[in-house]
């Protein structure tokens, strides 16, 4: 290529950006956008309905009918919340954003974002039916050899590949991008929406292969499928699903919160380097959910802890990173004395204040996190409502609550409205109902998950037995903690449709924050996305080899499929 | 110079034997763990020699040739199942794998990297990806024990991480083959 021809697409692609950030989204990309967050949020609301009901039974205060039972309303409520919320909401905000930052999505791009979109929609249809005929209550982690309808796995890998199709649709978008801006880094925005993809890709290949196994399986076109193979290939991806939640969540508060509370984002080598870190090392880090899995040997879980622990690194750099912003930005507005800048912060402002309680809460759920990686403290609260606390407080809390906050300016700013002063006040006071139900909530079960109640148990006494009847006044306060959720739900549901539909017109910005001044010039290997897609394959290469060899030629005999509700 | 002793430190902490003896106890972590880090070891004490002998090198490794194939023979030879029994069983055998892979493999490795050309390298690259296919093939399909020292599902194991870094190796190389230099220039 000549100078002339980069130079021509230098300047047809900066052209083609600034219009776009001048106008604001395109109507297409929008409605893209648009159909994504009104499908996440219509699952939170469903989801979070069956997360009431499931507090109420579990708590002892409602006993839900045989034909709509315990199990079923938990597999409805992981699915719809883990999956549907999480990988729709996702994908809606990386598109919004590689259109604003990339200038627009192409037509292919967009297209394929929709194929994927109607491809997801009916795998949820194809997932949901057999869950409400209650043929599939295997719980949103499936594990074999507890056997679903063979239309619940056929609708759950439909949802794989319509991930897919988005994956390879923001690769193809940034490959463009670069082609026309060469020599230029990828934006930081679009750079954490590759990291994304990348995971979300390379993470879901292993849960792919398990679905279209136990798809034959459960048809009875294979007779037996080796179990604790199934659960090491269900654990690479949701281990995986995890740090790509994380991943997303860290992208606002590294590029949206600095912009909104008015600072610079952290070094912008540094924020790379921590995308690529969590890149490479985090499908391996997937054991640590089978510490306590037999046939797993005291050598894999020394590795798991090696990995599982290095993710925490890079997520030690993010706290640093998140604290140092924001104490440069309270001192420049006037802050003084040790914490003085902390009063400095917008704390009116719903767009800062849902992420930043959403990172208060990782501090203790980081910590929680890395208590179940070590195999003596995990044996202790493995199978207890610790768990289930502990995801509720990172998922539910330190994720959630960063969507919910990236929610009050991205729907919107896809639907050419402003965020209006009252509705900010709604969503300070969803932020704080919605903490105080987590607090409730997963408060409640971790403390009592330490006292040996069981997960993935519905409402029982053990025959009055002392210790279970013990359980109890804590499991109340489970219940009170969902009661309250439940309306923090149904006031962001509101909140989002509002803003979607009603809000008064206007232009709002899609906040990115510059990056630090004076600005050290960021080295170009970061850009190498393909070399790091080859030291992750090779890091996924050590941690899986040793293991799923043994799990394959040593495995014992089959599990023929079981119902077991 | 920080590098030579890092490397030199990272040689002396591989000799140790508990070190040692932990990591020969498996076969995958022998070939594809101890005897990497040993070429590392070298790769990060090239400097030294190449600070203290200039001329040999420039005399002997003109052009980075000598030294690539002398790297490649001295990998070929460690890939052989019969060395790794060798190494377990002979001490000296075990004490020519400790000199041999970092000064006649790492050394020239990085002596030779850069001053082979760039067709050059895409040679030892894939000269390398189909080895690793090939062994990776041997170790899977031999139906008997290759090693004294180690157990079948040992051999398997190594087969498919010999697999797995030759897959890895071909992205790499696809990858290569479809960027645009001018855009990114990125070196092999």
């Amino acid at each position: 290529m000549n100078s002339t021809a980069i130079k021509e697409k230098k300047i047809k692609g900066s052209l083609k950006e600034k219009s776009q950030k001048l106008m604001g989204i395109g109507p297409e990309d929008a409605k893209l956008t648009k159909s994504y967050m009104a499908v996440a949020f219509i699952a939170l609301l469903i989801g979070g309905a069956l997360g009431l009901l499931q507090g109420l039974e579990r708590a002892g205060l409602l006993q839900l009918p045989h034909w709509f039972n315990y199990y079923q309303v938990l597999t409805a409520h992981g699915v719809l919340l883990v999956l549907v919320l999480t990988a729709f909401f996702t994908i809606g905000y990386f598109y919004a954003g590689l259109s604003h930052t990339l200038g627009g999505l192409l037509p292919q791009v967009r297209k394929m974002a929709w194929i994927g979109f109607w491809m997801k929609v009916v795998g949820l249809v194809f997932a949901v039916v057999p869950i409400i005929q209650n043929k599939a209550s295997v719980l949103y982690t499936f594990y074999p050899p507890m056997a679903a309808s063979p239309y619940f796995y056929i609708g759950l890998a439909l949802i794989v590949i319509g991930v897919w199709m988005c994956a390879f649709g923001a690769f193809i978008n940034i490959a463009k991008w670069r082609k026309q801006n060469p020599g230029k880094h990828i934006p930081i925005f679009a750079f954490f929406a590759t990291g994304v993809f990348v995971l979300l890709f390379f993470g879901s290949i292993g849960v792919t292969i398990e679905v279209l196994t136990l798809i034959a399986w459960s048809f009875g076109w294979k007779a037996t499928v080796n179990v604790l193979l199934s659960r090491t290939l269900f654990w690479s991806f949701g281990h995986t699903l995890v740090n790509i939640w994380y991943m997303t969540a860290i992208s606002a508060w590294y590029v949206i919160v600095p912009k909104i509370i008015g600072g610079r984002r952290f070094s912008d080598t540094l924020t790379r380097v921590v995308i690529i870190l969590l890149v490479i090392s985090n499908i391996p880090g997937g054991f640590h959910h089978q510490i306590v899995d037999p046939g797993m040997s005291q050598t894999l879980k020394f590795l798991h802890l090696f990995m599982s622990l290095s993710i925490g690194f890079p997520s030690l750099m993010t706290a640093f990173a998140c604290v140092y912003v924001f104490e440069k930005t309270g001192r420049k507005l006037g802050g003084k004395g040790l914490f003085g800048w902390l009063k400095k912060l917008p704390w009116g402002d719903v767009r800062f204040l849902a992420p930043m309680i959403a990172m208060i809460a990782f501090i203790p759920a980081g910590a929680g996190g890395i208590a179940q990686t070590s195999n003596q403290l995990n044996q202790v609260v493995h199978n207890t409502l610790w768990v289930v606390g502990h995801f509720h407080l990172t998922v539910g809390t330190s994720v959630i609550l960063t969507f919910f906050g990236i929610s009050y300016w991205l729907i919107p700013y896809i639907s050419k409205r402003v965020l209006t002063p009252r509705m900010n006040k709604v969503g300070i006071v969803q932020t704080i109902i919605w903490t105080l139900g987590m607090l409730f909530m997963s408060g409640a079960m971790h403390w009592v998950g330490l006292l040996g109640s069981p997960r993935r148990t519905s409402y029982t006494t053990y025959g009055n037995n002392a210790t279970a009847l013990g359980w109890d006044p804590y499991l109340i306060f489970l219940a009170v903690g969902g009661t309250l959720l439940i309306i923090g739900v149904l006031i962001q549901v509101f909140a989002v449709f509002h803003m979607m539909f009603f809000a008064p017109k206007g232009e709002t910005e899609f906040p990115i924050a510059e990056a630090e001044e004076p600005e050290e010039k960021t080295p170009m290997w970061t850009d190498r996305w393909g070399l790091w897609i080859v030291i992750m394959l090779i890091v996924v290469s050590m941690g899986y080899v040793v293991p799923v060899v043994d799990l394959i030629v040593n495995a014992p005999p089959g599990s023929p499929p079981f119902i077991t509700w | 110079m920080k590098q030579s002793k890092y490397g030199l430190a990272l040689l002396l902490f591989m000799a140790i034997p508990p070190m040692a003896s932990v990591l020969e106890s498996i076969m995958i972590m022998h070939m594809h763990m101890q005897m990497p880090l040993l070429v590392i070891s070298g790769f990060l004490m090239a400097p030294f020699f190449q600070s203290k002998l200039p001329k040999f090198f420039a005399k002997w490794n003109e052009d980075g040739i000598p030294g690539i194939l002398l790297f490649t023979l001295v990998m070929v030879y460690w890939m052989i199942p019969k060395t790794m029994d060798d190494a377990l069983t002979t001490t000296s055998v075990e004490l020519f794998k400790f000199i041999s892979l970092p000064f006649l493999a790492g050394v020239p490795l990085r002596d030779s990297w850069n001053k082979i050309g760039s067709g050059s390298k895409k040679i030892v690259f894939i000269v390398f990806t189909a080895l690793f296919y090939v062994m990776g093939f041997l170790y899977i399909k031999a139906p008997i024990q290759l090693c004294n020292n180690y157990l079948l599902i040992d051999q398997i194991t190594l087969g498919w991480g010999y697999m797995t870094m030759a897959i890895c190796f071909s992205i790499y190389l696809i990858y290569l083959a479809f960027i645009d230099k001018q855009e990114s220039p990125i070196q092999l």
